[in-house]
């Protein structure tokens, strides 16, 4: 992550440029620019159970705060600044996740080894399994594997719920760092809906419409998308809690 | 008193507790046999109708939830009595909570075969779901 003297001072432009005009474009310009260091801190924290993914994610929301409300008349960098947000903001999110402190060590794992055993069984059996046959499968009792699912969803997203405060244009972040998918375009609700879902990162929007407008199942999105269906769960769950508290903000 | 194919259960309205009442019903889905797929869209459910009768800040008072196991079907019905008057429930009507409460009934209609958002002859909030054995994930 780093860049030469040119495109530094085209940055430092666009940073006071921004702070006068606050535009939605250049907002998005700045954070794209910067992702390269959202994702490199996240990879810092990519050894404590947490799926790189969901940590870029925070990392990324740690970013548009830190685009929000740097100020560059102080005279700090930018990337010092942002390095520090972003940290903060995965921190957070350890803390509110409680994800070590709630969920015995047992339960993490059986957690992450239960996605495989899912998307195993789903394959062979052409449907999804039960939670008895899941057991089985992982010779673990079912109560096991329902407080496994629980314990790798006890989520809390507060942190990364709401816009950050005084952020006047929450929905610009869904329209600059990655297009609403034109599947979403369903009349009658796209025109409701899209602040609030806009808010969320792009894939979380793509999950959304394929299972609620769609009609698309878990596993089906999963294997769509190339990823495990517990982590559709995850963010389906996430995203949902986002939009709550989003919608509570305003 | 319950009858032999029901649970009952009383939660604090705060988010935290909600956790219960989706283990309760995941424990029940999986009695009946339902899928994973099933299981997790129930979880779901359970989430977004609690919340809309609590809201996201949670309120003063108790969720009661009756889980009914009827042949190849899960039933739950909430009831939500609160001491905090107005709290920050589904009342208010902003332009974004309206949106949202559209948002909702895509997602619970999607989740879910029958649901319904009501007020009872008390006035207190509620809600009802009926979530289908084999209806998810298997064409």
């Amino acid at each position: 992550m780093s860049f030469d003297a040119e495109q530094r001072e085209d940055l430092r432009r666009k940073f006071a440029e921004f702070a006068l005009g606050r535009d939605t474009t250049l907002r998005g310009e700045l954070i794209e620019a910067h992702l390269g260091l959202a994702e490199y801190l996240a990879r810092r924290f990519s050894n404590r159970g947490e799926p790189l993914d969901d940590l870029v994610q925070v990392a990324s929301v740690g970013l548009l705060k830190a685009v929000d409300r740097f100020e560059p008349e102080r005279g700090v960098e930018f990337s010092t600044y942002a390095t520090h947000t972003i940290v903060g903001e995965l921190k957070r999110h350890f803390r509110d996740k409680g994800w070590a402190v709630r969920a015995p060590r047992r339960m993490q794992e059986l957690y992450l080894r239960l996605g495989k055993v899912v998307s195993n069984l789903s394959q062979e059996l052409g449907r999804s399994p039960t939670i008895p046959e899941l057991a089985t499968e992982a010779q673990v009792s079912e109560e096991e594997v329902l407080e496994a699912l629980e314990a790798g969803q006890a989520y809390r997203f507060s942190s990364l719920d709401a816009p950050s405060p005084g952020d006047e244009d929450g929905d610009s972040l869904g329209a600059h760092l990655g297009e609403v998918d034109p599947l979403m375009a369903d009349a009658e609700h796209r025109m409701a809906l899209t602040p609030l879902i806009a808010r969320l990162p792009h894939r979380e929007q793509n999950i959304l419409h394929l299972r609620f407008f769609e009609g698309l199942t878990q596993s089906e999105i999963a294997s769509r998308l190339g990823i495990s269906q517990m982590h559709v769960s995850r963010l389906l769950a996430r995203s949902l809690t986002k939009l709550r508290a989003a919608a509570e903000e305003d | 008193m319950p009858s032999q194919d029901e649970v009952r259960l009383a939660v604090p309205a705060t988010p935290e507790f909600l956790r219960l009442a989706r283990v309760t019903a995941s424990g029940l889905a999986s009695r009946l046999g339902f899928t994973f797929d099933e299981v997790e869209d129930l979880r779901l459910a359970i989430d977004e109708l609690c919340f809309i009768l609590i809201g996201t800040r949670g309120r003063d008072g108790v969720v009661e939830l009756r889980y009914a196991m009827v042949p190849g079907a899960l039933e739950v019905e909430g009831v939500g009595s609160f001491t905090d008057g107005g709290g920050n429930g589904h009342h208010s009507e902003s332009a974004t909570e309206l949106a949202l409460a559209a948002f909702s009934q895509q997602i619970l209609s999607a989740l879910l075969d029958d649901y319904a958002v009501y007020r009872n002859d008390e006035g207190k909030s509620c809600f009802r779901l009926l979530k289908r054995r084999g209806t998810t994930g298997n064409p």
